[in-house]
């Protein structure tokens, strides 16, 4: 007898759970921008009048500006460091002929961040700075950033050298491409997409990253994430709900940006 | 023709495999420095910093800082963090499976890649102000309290906001993409041709979920609940943002420990508690081949 091709069955339930995920989701996101234009400093629902002075003010605060350029500036160190070092580190676990044990030690090292609770990493590299004289600043933020960016920028790559085929390499080195004009003219071209989506990802972790920053700015240094964090504590505001609004659609930017190249796993 | 470049005499190709060795070792180094000074001493200060060595002539390890974690309230968030963790994650982990099981198996295909850049979206936002946009939902004059009034469900709001409740949502809200997206991989690999074949043997819904998609899916599940559950436990912004003042969790206290008071010696304390707990659930974790392999996926 022959077996007829069946359709999938339509699963109403299971359309209804991906539909509630996706309000949970979005819901409270589309409230704040809702709130972000309501023209009283203490907004209420429904909201009153319709203005964009909030965000004229968020851009306009001094605070606010100095704060996401420190933070621009901070994600851009990360995602260039980053991404290299998750270069160098990929390269190494994939292509390198060094021992097996070496190279899985390397990759189990560069993964302490996912395993270990960032409180617990954050305090020591706070503790440890502190003993290494660097105190608190941007020295010891971006030494923090960079270890919390490695294992994405690491591993995403990987998945992408993995992939490669041995024998494009080993022809360009036929056609005599040795050492860095082998990676340029070969295997850059080839992991593209991958270190694009890297810079991309790690700029926006870096971005977004508060617990490590919490506990290694001082009291001179501020960031994006610690000015709102900051103003959230005193109180909710038109002001925090359009810097949240243009926060969020900054890093959804550069995260869909990022997924057009390369989405994690 | 190439008479000169024919295959490489042996003494020559073992002087260039060496070469290529040290090369790839220095290579490597870079990064490896880094996350060993950045990763592994710090664990090492850490545990130093969470005893006091005795002086000459005692030599006798002090633990102060343990037994002040031992002692009062310290254990107890301990306690209470690891069990928000747990709780938490398997919330979690029931509106994973069905969201991820109609991703991977009802979804149209050319949506998939939408569907899920849309549910694990999130994960690249930033989390202090998605905690925060909750206090818009959840206050006394939020969005929640405003459609029950209006509709006459309640007559008074409701306190929602700074309770176990509130705390709850959060962290579900922050953490759930990170589930989805475990659980997607898992519900991916999963043979849909199992489930076609349950129910042509007259497997109902349920049975086919006990006897085919668990089993298959469990390892997947089992890695990432004890990812997940440690980050929540360990989590600050959330209880900060949305918990009570009254019902702190461990990094509150780790966080009070070393800016607030100072005490050092304490926040180490706490941490290598913490640490020693999380570690210990990995390393059961780890004996299970099946959730090794998984846990190799993070």
């Amino acid at each position: 007898m022959v077996s007829l091709p069946r359709a999938v069955p339509e699963r109403p339930l299971l359309l209804g759970a991906v539909g509630l995920t996706m309000a949970f989701f979005y819901l409270p996101i589309l409230t704040i921008v809702y709130l972000s234009v309501a023209s009283s400093a203490q907004p209420s629902i429904p909201i009153e009048g319709v203005t964009l002075q909030w965000y004229e003010e968020v851009l306009t605060d001094r605070r606010f500006v100095r704060a996401l350029a420190n933070s621009v500036g901070i994600a851009t160190v990360s995602a260039i460091l980053g991404t290299t070092l998750g270069l160098l580190a990929a390269r190494t676990i994939v292509r390198s002929s060094l021992p097996r044990l070496y190279r899985a030690s390397l990759a189990l090292v560069i993964a302490l961040p996912l395993f270990i609770p960032t409180v617990v990493l954050s305090l020591g590299i706070g503790l440890t700075a502190g003993y290494a004289g660097l105190g608190f600043g941007y020295g010891p933020i971006i030494l923090g950033h960079l270890l919390w960016v490695l294992p994405f920028s690491t591993f995403l790559l990987t998945a992408r050298y993995a992939r490669l085929d041995d024998r494009l390499e080993d022809a360009g080195r036929d056609l005599g491409a040795e050492g860095v004009e082998l990676f340029r003219s070969v295997t850059y071209p080839l992991l593209r997409p991958a270190f694009i989506a890297s810079l991309l990802f790690c700029f926006a972790l870096s971005l977004n990253e508060f617990l490590i920053t919490f506990f290694l700015a001082g009291s001179s240094v501020t960031t994006m994430p610690l000015e709102i964090f900051g103003k959230v504590r005193v109180g909710a505001t038109s002001f925090l709900n359009a810097a949240s609004v243009l926060v969020l659609l900054f890093s959804g930017v550069i995260a869909i940006g990022a997924s057009t190249y390369e989405w994690p796993r | 023709m190439n008479s000169d470049q024919g295959q490489p005499t042996e003494p020559a190709r073992t002087a260039a495999t060496s070469r290529n060795r040290l090369v790839d070792l220095l290579l490597g180094a870079a990064p490896l420095a880094l996350a060993i000074a950045l990763g592994v001493v710090p664990l090492g200060v850490l545990l130093l910093e969470s005893v006091e060595l005795g002086a000459y002539p005692d030599f006798g390890v002090v633990l102060a800082g343990y037994r002040a974690v031992g002692s009062s309230v310290y254990l107890p968030v301990l306690i209470r963090s690891l069990a928000v963790g747990i709780a938490v994650t398997v919330g979690c982990l029931l509106i994973a499976y069905p969201v991820t099981y109609w991703v991977a198996n009802h979804c149209p295909p050319p949506l998939r890649v939408a569907a899920l850049v849309t549910l694990t979206l999130p994960l690249w936002l930033n989390y202090v102000v998605l905690n925060y946009s909750w206090v818009w939902i959840l206050a006394r004059g939020g969005l929640l309290n405003t459609v029950l009034l209006e509709t006459g469900v309640v007559a008074e709001p409701l306190e929602l906001l700074f309770t176990e409740l509130s705390l709850a949502i959060g962290f579900v809200y922050i953490y759930l993409p990170y589930v989805i997206l475990t659980m997607y991989v898992s519900m991916e690999r999963l043979d849909r041709r199992l489930i076609e074949a349950a129910h042509d043997l007259g497997a109902g819904r349920i049975r086919v979920f006990r006897d085919v998609i668990l089993p298959e899916t469990l390892a997947g599940a089992i890695a990432g609940t004890l990812i997940v559950y440690a980050r929540i436990a360990g989590a600050f912004a959330t209880p900060e943002i949305l918990g009570g003042a009254g019902n702190q969790l461990i990094a509150q206290l780790i966080s009070d420990a070393y800016l607030q008071i100072l005490d050092y010696q304490l926040a180490a304390a706490l941490s290598y508690v913490f640490l020693s707990v999380v570690l210990l659930g990995l390393a059961v974790g780890v004996t299970q081949r099946d959730v090794r392999e998984e846990l190799k996926q993070w």
